[in-house]
């Protein structure tokens, strides 16, 4: 009896906290509805990564074929390939190109100008808001052969002018990143400079009584005071390792750089997807998703041990 | 009246009726006579009249039922709307009951869509979509379906049919409609999909367009070229050459590109290579001399077809974009008379109607001089009931008015009195007024609601059966008005030796050879792996040395064999080996 009553108490005090903050948790409600419908009830049709998908009996009742897909997959002469590919472009945007934002943010703490600041962060901002499609498009007309930016640029300073930067192997590496950059770099320091933001103004008071320089200030208050913001963040990127951006390689790819640019994502889509195997694709994307999962578990524990930074 | 009487009366007025119908035939000419031959499944326009007064309990004869025949179309053309004219919609109502109603199914790649909506299974009375032959990629996805039994039987329902009970018959259907996508042996004489677009007669070219390269009039005139006489790529680059050195302008000022992309965008043509070719350029499989069944990658031509296109790339003989560029850039440059030479276009542009280009001679093939290969007769697009439609008689019925010739000059026509006039032959005279709002705003003209001004809702399920010369007097929409829409297209056919090359055609009636991927174990992989080879030509063509392109050629290639090349080949000779099953490698 005294066993029942102590094992209720937790759940009659979770309750009455209920009943006590009811409004609060009546705000929630949409929130959690939209999850359950929106994130948990569609993972149900990962089930399709297993199954042979039937169009008369549905999901549920159409027959197991167990880890086929899997092996389908990894038995590809492409999957290596691909998933190389995939690391490679996702590492780049993962691991090169996180200081770029950190740094932007320092540099738009340090402007002085209003009107400066205000105008040049409208800048960087603006190719977030542009579409891959229009971007790309952009990338073409400046590398064209002869024609392009680049090119006659080249020309003029009595260079040849005709190089098909998007056909060349290696170009793709460069092309990809500074698209990446250009598009992208603006608007992901924001979360940077609000992390500046937070930083208390005494710590660079007190550092300046000491003496300490412009770049010793950044390098010794600034950072490490953002540094929990950039773990956690890097943490989250790092479930997408195996999603490297579909829209960008999409449109980017040509015969001259499939070699370089085919990944995941681009796969799914043709194999999987234009070719009607539903299943194939589902195990493919599931095997991205797992291998995100599983890198921010082991991420997350590294970054709590070494550091008090963690997810959970 | 008493019975005896009126049985009297009715004798001499039903043998007036029957004179006066068959004077109203006999009006026709001689072109008229095939469509109104029941035979042939057209009924005149007369004989419409005639059946309507004929009909019972105040309905029409073509009156189907009254109901509601909603389809949904995967297919992302614009040449369908949805919104129908209402004029035209009223009057299909008046004539067979039918409120018709379809739903256009858009997605990136109208396959995405076809599967989305087969998964989802909750389908409306048909639905349609893409298939140009079993080799398409949309074949093994409504195969699928057929099997696990979301479509309808179709044969018991075409027995009753006027047009499409030639579906049943022996010798109307081309080898790969008949034995690849309708009636595949594994049905036992069932049917599931209906193929369309095919022709009232075998070998019947009516298209009057000459297709391939062009090269601009003036350039050909002032260099002293006979572009006709252009019949190798070695000739072609000398052309190419010549252009060069003769620093012709645009219409703008700038230098001309000797060989410019297709109108429609860049890619790889064919046409442009032939004697580089091996095999139709979608295909790239080709029997030898010896009969057996080769890729490209397994022959010189390959590194032959790179070692020039480099030649031409190097210099400059070629635009560099040549097989990347985007369809507004190359339109614009035909349209500027940028491009010396435009890789692949057809006489019925508009902006040509002038004959600023003319067209080269077709290239000779690897295996000796051009000859054109006309089909016996293709399919194209698809339609299905599913198997929870209701009456799906009343679909077929449906389908075979709109294939009949009163369906026909409804739906490719529009409305008698409104959009066009009958001539005395019995032929429809299309209004000055309708080509003159076609050619000032097409989208007014669309409105008007059919196939004639750009509105093809009708051909999803009544282009079939086709002969537009027997039907209607005239090969296209407007001929017989002599609105002269396309004034350069008889020309162009008359210079280009049209006829003459119809008549010396190879008529064939085969699958394509990649037609039986969707049967093939490893046809995934393997289509993946063509697709890859594609590309690795390209990628060939702008590699530094011959060695790079010939490692990226062999690297192709061992992925095709890797994914079942050799027995995918062997498949092709088997199959070819079969009657049934002959396969285009020759």
């Amino acid at each position: 009896m005294q066993q029942v009553t102590s094992a209720s108490k937790p759940g009659r005090r979770l309750w009455k906290s209920i009943v006590l903050h009811r409004y609060l948790y009546f705000m929630l409600l949409p929130c959690i509805a939209f999850f359950i419908i929106f994130s948990y009830i569609p993972m149900g049709g990962l089930l399709l990564a297993f199954k042979e998908y039937k169009f008369n009996k549905g999901l549920l009742a159409s027959p197991w074929v167990g880890f086929d897909y899997f092996k389908a997959f990894f038995n590809s002469y492409q999957s290596k390939a691909l998933i190389k590919n995939t690391l490679i472009i996702s590492s780049m945007k993962l691991f090169l190109y996180l200081p770029f934002p950190i740094i932007l943010a320092l540099m738009f703490n340090e402007i002085r100008s209003k009107w400066f600041k205000n105008v040049s962060q409208s800048i960087l901002y603006l190719p977030h808001f542009l579409s891959w499609v229009v971007v790309i498009g952009l990338v073409q007309r400046v590398l064209a052969p002869d024609t392009g930016l680049l090119n006659q640029f080249i020309a003029k300073l009595g260079g040849d002018g005709s190089k098909f930067y998007m056909m060349e192997p290696n170009s793709f590496y460069q092309i990809m990143f500074g698209s990446h950059l250009w598009k992208s770099l603006g608007w992901d320091s924001i979360i940077y400079m609000a992390a500046i933001a937070g930083v208390n103004p005494d710590m660079y008071e007190a550092a300046k009584i000491d003496g300490a320089s412009k770049f010793k200030e950044i390098w010794n208050i600034t950072l490490p005071s953002i540094m929990p913001t950039v773990v956690i963040l890097f943490i989250l990127s790092l479930g997408n390792i195996l999603s490297a951006g579909f829209d960008q390689l999409y449109l980017l790819r040509t015969p001259g750089n499939m070699q370089l640019s085919d990944i995941l994502d681009t796969y799914i889509i043709r194999v999987g997807l234009q070719g009607g195997q539903y299943g194939y694709a589902t195990a493919v994307g599931m095997l991205q998703g797992l291998i995100g999962l599983i890198l921010v578990i082991i991420a997350n524990r590294i970054s709590r041990k070494v550091s008090d930074t963690s997810l959970w | 009246m008493s019975r005896k009487w009126m049985k009297f009366m009715a004798l001499p007025v039903m043998a007036a009726m029957l004179v006066t119908g068959c004077s109203n035939n006999n009006g026709n000419n001689a072109s008229n006579d095939q469509a109104s031959d029941g035979a042939n499944g057209g009924t005149n326009n007369a004989a419409a009249t005639n059946a309507a007064a004929n009909a019972t309990d105040g309905k029409p004869a073509t009156w189907i039922a009254d109901r509601t025949i909603k389809g949904l179309i995967f297919m992302d053309s614009d040449d369908y709307t949805e919104d129908m004219n209402p004029e035209i919609k009223a009057e299909i109502q008046k004539r067979t009951g039918i409120n018709f109603e379809f739903e256009l199914m858009k997605a990136d790649h109208s396959i995405d869509g076809l599967i989305a909506g087969l998964a989802a299974g909750d389908l409306p009375d048909f639905v349609a979509f893409y298939l140009n032959n079993s080799g398409r990629p949309e074949m093994p996805v409504v195969l699928k379906a057929a099997r696990e039994g979301m479509f309808t039987d179709l044969t018991p329902l075409f027995k009753d049919t006027k047009v499409f009970s030639k579906y049943l018959q022996d010798d109307f259907l081309p080898s790969d409609t008949k034995n690849g996508v309708m009636f595949r042996p594994e049905f036992n004489g069932s049917t599931y999909f209906t193929h369309m677009n095919i022709d009232r007669n075998g070998g019947q070219v009516t298209w009057r367009g000459v297709g391939g390269p062009y090269i601009r009039k003036d350039i050909a005139d002032q260099l002293g070229v006979d572009p006709l006489s252009i019949k190798t790529t070695d000739q072609l680059y000398e052309l190419a050459k010549k252009i060069k050195d003769g620093n012709f302008k645009d219409d703008n000022g700038a230098p001309v590109t000797p060989i410019g992309p297709r109108f429609w965008g860049g890619r790889e043509v064919g046409a442009l290579f032939n004697d580089l070719e091996w095999g139709a350029d979608d295909q790239r499989i080709k029997q030898t001399k010896d009969g057996k069944i080769l890729h490209e990658a397994q022959t010189d031509y390959a590194m032959k077809k790179v070692e020039y296109v480099q030649k031409l790339l190097k210099e400059k003989l070629i635009h560099p974009e040549f097989f990347t560029m985007d369809e507004s850039r190359s339109t614009e440059g035909a349209i500027n008379g940028t491009w010396g030479i435009i890789a692949d276009m057809h006489s019925y542009q508009d902006f040509n109607q002038n004959m600023r280009y003319v067209p080269l001679s077709p290239i000779n093939q690897v295996d000796g001089p051009y000859q054109k290969v006309v089909s016996f007769k293709s399919g194209y697009s698809a339609w299905a009931i599913p198997s929870t439609t209701e009456k799906p008689e009343d679909i077929v019925k449906f389908a075979d008015y709109l294939a009949s010739r009163e369906g026909k000059l409804l739906w490719k026509y529009g409305l008698e009195g409104r959009d066009y006039t009958l001539d005395a032959n019995g032929n429809p005279v299309v209004k000055q007024e309708v080509i003159d709002l076609k050619a000032q705003d097409p989208n007014a003209a669309k409105a008007l609601g059919f196939a004639g001004v750009g509105n093809n809702w009708g051909d999803i399920l009544g282009s079939t059966d086709n002969d537009n010369k027997a039907d209607f007097g005239e090969v296209n929409y407007g001929d017989n008005a002599s609105a002269n829409q396309f004034p350069a297209v008889e020309k162009i056919a008359e210079m280009y030796g049209l006829d003459q090359q119809i008549k010396d055609a190879r008529v064939v009636d085969a699958y394509q050879p990649t037609a039986f991927l969707g049967e093939f174990a490893n046809g995934t992989e393997l289509k993946t792996a063509f697709d890859t080879y594609n590309d690795s030509l390209v990628q060939a063509y702008y590699s530094k040395s011959a060695d790079e392109a010939k490692k990226i050629l062999d690297s192709a290639l061992k992925q095709m064999e890797a994914a079942g090349l050799d027995d995918y080949l062997k498949l092709l000779a088997d199959k070819n080996a079969d009657p049934k099953t002959k396969v285009l490698v020759e």
